[in-house]
């Protein structure tokens, strides 16, 4: 029996909740990146972080990674990797939020 | 006895698999190993026993046969599942994921492991696929939240010994330890020994980087999962399903309601062996 008989035999209901939450879990761990002898997450509070330093022409910094050790950083490779990243996770998770967000 | 077919093999997959009177945890592992290959691009070696080798079909890199320790016994039959601490041993490889049979890897998202860690990592926290909620399982209200065997990652060093070391003595002082740790022994459970033996190799206390970054995704109870479509296996190569059907029995109020929601590219674990031969079928 293929999956869309079993859910129309048993009136299941599609669960936008647990797509949010599943899509979550999912998107949140491709935003894990190791770089530079340290483990980032690609989130928007690292790459403002980044942006900002990198706004003030500095180069290098020191960033605590997601393992809590201080880690000295090349700013504008990490921004890079991280903003690249971030865009290309983000547009995926949107695009499959619209796919299951059209069911019912 | 063992079979090689590389002599230098730097990273690989090792799976453990010994059948059951009930379960083919061979045809599990061929499933797991084809997958790894296809989505890890990885090798794979499969630790099983005499018997459950007769019944392997698939062309794994390695086949290690040994010596069962058949003591251990889950609802009145015999269950394998000791002896996880001869991985470190046993892997031809120096960098090794080490997976359980019935986790279903859906992308190549376990390759960051190998960036993650210079000597060991595994989960330290689940989801449950339709249970966002659920609580992390702990040995006992007196101890440690669980680690998970289900996927471990380690390079041949002394630390990653140390723990391998550590998993065989908790291993076999298993009763001593739940009695410590306030759980019911009995039945040896490798999460339960690898969570005892890391809080020993470092000193009762948290190193971040033993943890994959990431929760370990089951397929708990009351919940089922469907393949959209089989695998394909044929002159024109491998095609591999990723997309999935996952049936959540939601009870509310005393009455009980089917929901459901599509998952891709996923990698997970089923904690139902039934449902795994529902999916490797198709």
């Amino acid at each position: 029996m293929d999956t869309k008989t079993l859910i129309k035999d048993a009136k299941a209901r599609f669960s936008h909740n647990s797509a949010k939450a599943y899509l979550k879990e999912k998107y949140n761990s491709k935003l894990v990146i190791a770089e530079q002898g340290g483990l980032w997450r690609a989130d928007a509070q690292t790459i403002a972080l980044l942006q900002a330093l990198s706004n003030q022409f500095t180069i290098t910094t020191v960033l605590v990674d997601t393992f809590d050790n201080p880690v000295e950083v090349e700013i504008t490779s990490l921004l890079e990797s991280l903003t690249t990243l971030y865009n290309s996770v983000m547009t995926e998770w949107n695009e499959e939020w619209k796919e299951l967000e059209n069911k019912r | 006895m063992e079979r090689t077919r590389k002599q230098e093999i730097s990273r690989g997959v090792v799976l453990f698999a010994f059948n059951s009177s009930k379960y083919n945890y061979v045809e599990m592992a061929e499933y797991c190993a084809r997958r790894a290959k296809s989505f890890l691009d990885l090798p794979t070696t499969i630790i099983t026993d005499e018997e459950s080798a007769e019944t392997i079909t698939y062309d794994f890199d390695n086949i290690i046969i040994v010596e069962p320790d058949k003591n251990n016994i889950r609802e009145h039959q015999v269950w394998i599942n000791k002896g996880r601490y001869q991985a470190y041993e046993l892997s031809p490889y120096e960098e090794t994921l080490v997976l359980d049979a019935d986790y279903v890897i859906n992308s190549d998202k376990l390759l960051k492991t190998f960036d993650f860690s210079d000597s060991f990592c595994c989960h330290n926290r689940t989801e449950m696929l339709m249970y966002p909620n659920a609580p992390q399982e702990f040995l006992s209200s007196y101890s440690y939240s669980s680690l998970w065997a289900t996927v471990i990652m380690f390079k041949k060093s002394t630390r990653a010994k140390q723990i391998f070391d550590a998993l065989e003595m908790v291993q076999n002082n298993y009763d001593h330890y739940a009695n410590i740790h306030s759980f019911v022994g009995g039945i040896y459970r490798n999460d339960y020994g690898l969570t005892i033996a890391l809080k020993i190799v470092n000193g009762h206390s948290d190193v971040p980087s033993d943890y994959i970054p990431w929760n370990l995704v089951h397929v708990g109870k009351n919940t089922s999962i469907y393949a959209d479509a089989p695998d394909t296996f044929d002159c024109k190569g491998e095609e591999f399903n990723t997309e999935f059907t996952v049936m959540y029995d939601n009870w509310k109020n005393s009455k009980m309601r089917k929901e459901y929601v599509n998952i891709k590219d996923m990698d997970f674990h089923i904690m139902n062996k039934d449902l795994f031969e529902g999916i490797m079928n198709g």
